[in-house]
């Protein structure tokens, strides 16, 4: 019985710290422009859109952040074996990363920027100072919540993945969450304010980025006050769910039928997931209301 | 995916590039087999430099293959070089000295296999798209194998899986703390695949210069090197961790001064908290 | 993610004489298999490892990935590559599976669905979201571009499609395609690792000369980078197959998955055919 309290005392932990996680992370990659939104920011210039926006793509998303988060947890691992208290080799451990992610952060800003000189976009060296350093104060909250969420399940819930192993697998499960959920809303939202409200951007807008703030030039860090409102927490909870109801169902429901409780209760969340997908697909397809009338039935194909 | 991806000529040759940076990565991963021989192991940074050898020469090995537009991201093509080059590499691990060649031999054919996949069976038909998933293997294969002589101080599977830990002032054998049983590969693995794809992912566009992408090919070699180097304080003597570290710190910041110079160079302007300059016609 | 212009102009076809010639290659690597490891163990592993590259490939045509037009509400899916959020999914699920596989006493079947559902699980919640913000974040209900009713629900698509897109978010189908995706992923990668782990905790302590309970962490790490390592491989090519994007099962891309299922195959035969040397030969 303690056992079990035990573990769903960690279980919690470890989904409350995935949440953090989340959230930063994908704060941490609308500042900086990373993912997909980042082809406007590349193609704006090109349209004549000079702009103050950071762009720094490393690579997309779920490669980067394992990276971040395998090299944390790797060097950290390192520290432990040389008998360093964890927390404090966690924390030394993650502070190498975020240092590591910091200098590629520049060198793809510089890179991306200089190739682009044929259209006259210059480099501002005080978006370089400024962003870098809130992308990396951001990562840090990412990488140091990851690694030590991992370290929780190698250590106190006796996972078999070595710490890197874990590391590099959760790294790469929180690019692919962060992304796929606050993309769309930095991407279509922030970057296309201009356009209409509540509809796709037409293909014919792109690059027609939104380049002037309440006052001034918007630089990325506007971007990551207003993507922080919903795209953040939304990824936060998002990988938090992801990590906390993998786990819980494993320490909770494992032991019931040889394995096969906590495939059950897998299902049973899939399905319920489901369900609240497809209600609020027909809630959208209610108030929203088609945009043009429904005329194919006469079309017949 | 709207950014055009232009063929620019000139510069260092292809296949410069490849024959260098393959004898540069084989010779100095050999270098590290010193440490057998001399029975010390402050030759291991030799292996980081045979790997950053091998990033430099895969960074243009991308830009090769990318450049023809391969429908998926950049960053996927240094995936690929690093899942097949990790099996190549671990498997020559088990042939003792002639390791870094078998790594070599194997490699060339599963990138073979899977570049002929790739163009046929899956119908991309891009001219270079083989030989460039032959060189990605090896380098995927090499890149793994220097950073692990580094780490641990030699290529042989015993030593990759061995180290020995030490508690109350007792070294005992252990497997669990090695390169392997403790999954830093698996570190190496993310640091090798992120480096090798980084340079062309950052530096494309229609100002694409070579000199910039390679100088930054090197710097982020270094950059793995110093976190490599700190990895390796676990499983080897600390001087030669250190010195791993301090030429790592060294090659990392002159490449890094040198690549920013490079940039202020090709950049339209260099601004300090100046506003969006105006456009003619805008 | 972060990618360059100009799609490639491959085509939707199957290449008859190229296929043929992989089939060979895979027939001749698993008769290399059987004359150097006999009808053991190592040789059913290889004949697993196979079958779970061919389900990650599969899987991966599920997945509705929309790429850099997606995070613009151009075009339906999820805004991310293809090969990564696949990767993404499948090592959930590999995670789930090789933490079932650590029990006790080990279920190979158990296992590999836990993982299945671990990877479907990890889709769901994601996909989930993407509508979530899609619908209650931006005001746009979802719409396929790709064919004018949703095959599983029957919903009318085109009128819901914003002027001048090629349509977006998750229609349903793409929720379902998610899942099943994950699902496929989760069991590939679990089935791989399990069948790698078992040859290396059988054949391990004999060649180290050292006890099954020492060798444990050697033959976890090794089984679940090469877990890693082929995961990423079939991933990578079965996004070249369908060249970046797809929408989900009713996408016309979907149709080429034959081609892929051989590339996958072979793939997984010549890399599971290395892994498995380095303890058998």
């Amino acid at each position: 019985m303690d056992n079990i309290v035990f573990g769903i005392g960690i279980t919690a932990l470890a989904g409350a710290l995935a949440t953090v996680a989340g959230a930063a992370e994908n704060t941490e990659s609308d500042i900086g422009s990373q993912g997909d939104p980042n082809s406007q920011v590349q193609l704006a210039p090109q349209m004549g859109y000079l702009h103050r926006i950071f762009n720094k793509a490393v690579a997309g998303e779920p490669p980067a952040w394992g990276l971040w988060i395998a090299l944390g947890a790797g060097i950290s691992w390192a520290f432990m074996a040389m008998q360093i208290n964890p927390i404090l080799a966690i924390v030394l451990g993650c502070i190498v990363a975020t240092l590591v992610q910091g200098v590629y952060a520049t060198t793809a800003y510089l890179g991306r920027t200089a190739s682009l000189a044929k259209f006259g976009q210059p480099v501002f060296v005080d978006i370089l100072k400024s962003m870098t350093t809130v992308t990396m104060a951001h990562a840090f909250v990412a990488i140091f919540t990851t690694v030590t969420m991992c370290h929780l399940i190698n250590s106190a819930l006796g996972h078999p993945f070595p710490l890197p192993l874990l590391g590099l697998v959760w790294g790469i499960a929180l690019g692919a969450a962060g992304s796929a959920t606050g993309n769309p809303f930095y991407g279509k939202e922030r970057q296309y304010q201009s356009q209409k409200f509540g509809a796709g951007v037409p293909i014919a807008a792109s690059g027609n980025i939104v380049r002037y703030a309440e006052a001034g030039e918007r630089n990325s860090l506007d971007n990551g006050w207003f993507t922080a409102k919903l795209a953040g927490p939304a990824s936060g909870v998002c990988f938090g769910m992801i990590v906390f109801l993998e786990i819980w169902r494993t320490v909770l429901f494992e032991p019931i039928a040889a394995g096969w409780g906590a495939i059950v209760v897998g299902i049973i969340l899939i399905l319920i997931f489901a369900v609240i997908d497809r209600y609020a697909e027909v809630w959208a397809r209610k108030n929203y209301g088609p945009y043009t009338a429904p005329k194919k039935e006469e079309a017949s194909e | 995916m709207t950014v055009k991806v232009e063929v620019i000529e000139g510069g260092v040759p292809h296949t410069k590039i490849m024959i260098g940076g393959l004898i540069v990565a084989l010779v100095c991963i050999y270098l590290t087999y010193v440490n057998q021989l001399t029975g010390m192991q402050g030759f291991a940074f030799f292996g980081g430099l045979g790997a950053v050898a091998a990033i430099i020469w895969g960074s243009h090995t991308i830009k090769h293959l990318c450049s023809y537009g391969i429908g998926t991201g950049v960053p996927s093509a240094g995936m690929m070089a690093f899942g097949s080059g990790v099996i190549a590499m671990l498997f020559a691990t088990k042939f003792g000295v002639a390791a870094p060649i078998v790594a070599i031999i194997i490699a060339a054919i599963i990138g073979a296999i899977l570049g002929y996949l790739a163009n046929n069976v899956l119908s991309m038909h891009i001219p270079v798209m083989i030989q460039s998933l032959i060189e990605m293997a090896i380098i995927g294969a090499l890149t793994l194998m220097g950073f692990s002589a580094m780490i641990s101080g030699s290529f042989t599977f015993n030593a990759l899986t061995s180290g020995t830990v030490t508690i109350l002032g007792l070294a005992l054998p252990s497997y669990q703390v090695s390169l392997i049983g403790g999954g830093i590969i698996a570190s190496i693995f993310m640091l090798g695949g992120i480096a090798i794809q980084h340079p062309f992912n950052a530096c494309l566009g229609p100002n694409w210069t070579q000199d910039r992408m390679l100088t930054l090919a090197a710097e982020c070699g270094f950059l793995s090197m110093i976190a490599a180097a700190i990895m390796s304080l676990a499983l080897i003597d600390t001087y030669a961790a250190l010195i791993s570290l301090i030429i790592a710190v060294i090659g990392w910041y002159y490449t890094y001064v040198k690549y920013l110079a490079l940039s202020k160079r090709d950049a339209a302007g260099w601004l300090d908290s100046k506003p969006i300059p105006e456009l003619e016609g805008h | 993610m972060s990618a360059i212009g100009a799609k490639p102009a491959a085509g939707g076809s199957l290449d008859p004489k190229a296929a043929i010639i992989g089939i060979i290659i895979l027939i001749i690597i698993i008769a290399l298999a059987y004359v150097l490891v006999g009808a053991s163990f190592a040789f059913m592993a290889l004949i697993g490892i196979i079958i779970g590259g061919i389900l990650i490939g599969f899987g991966v045509h599920f997945v509705p990935v929309g790429g850099a037009p997606a995070a613009m509400g151009q075009a339906p899916g999820i805004a991310t590559g293809v090969a990564m959020l696949a990767a993404g999914a499948g090592l959930a699920g590999l995670f789930g599976g090789a933490w079932a596989y650590a029990a006790e006493t080990p279920d190979l079947v158990v296992s590999v669905v836990t993982g299945a559902i671990g990877g479907g699980l990890m889709m769901a919640i994601t996909c989930f979201f993407v509508t979530f913000i899609y619908v209650y974040g931006m005001g746009i209900p979802c719409a396929s571009g790709k064919v004018l009713k949703d095959p599983l629900t029957g919903d009318t698509q085109p009128e819901y499609k914003s002027q001048g897109t090629e349509g977006h978010g998750l229609p349903f189908i793409s929720w379902v395609g998610g899942v099943v995706g994950g699902l496929f992923g989760g069991a590939g990668g679990t089935l791989i690792y399990i069948m790698l782990l078992d040859v290396y905790k059988g054949a391990l302590p004999g060649m180290m000369d050292a006890q099954a309970a020492q060798i444990l962490p050697i033959a976890i790490s090794l089984a679940g980078i090469f877990a890693v390592g082929m995961f990423l491989v079939n991933a990578v090519l079965a996004a070249y197959n369908i060249t970046g994007t797809i929408e989900g099962p009713h996408d016309p891309k979907f149709k080429r998955f034959p081609r892929d299922i051989i590339a996958s195959a072979v793939a997984s035969a010549v890399c599971g055919i290395v892994a498995i040397m380095i303890v058998a030969m």
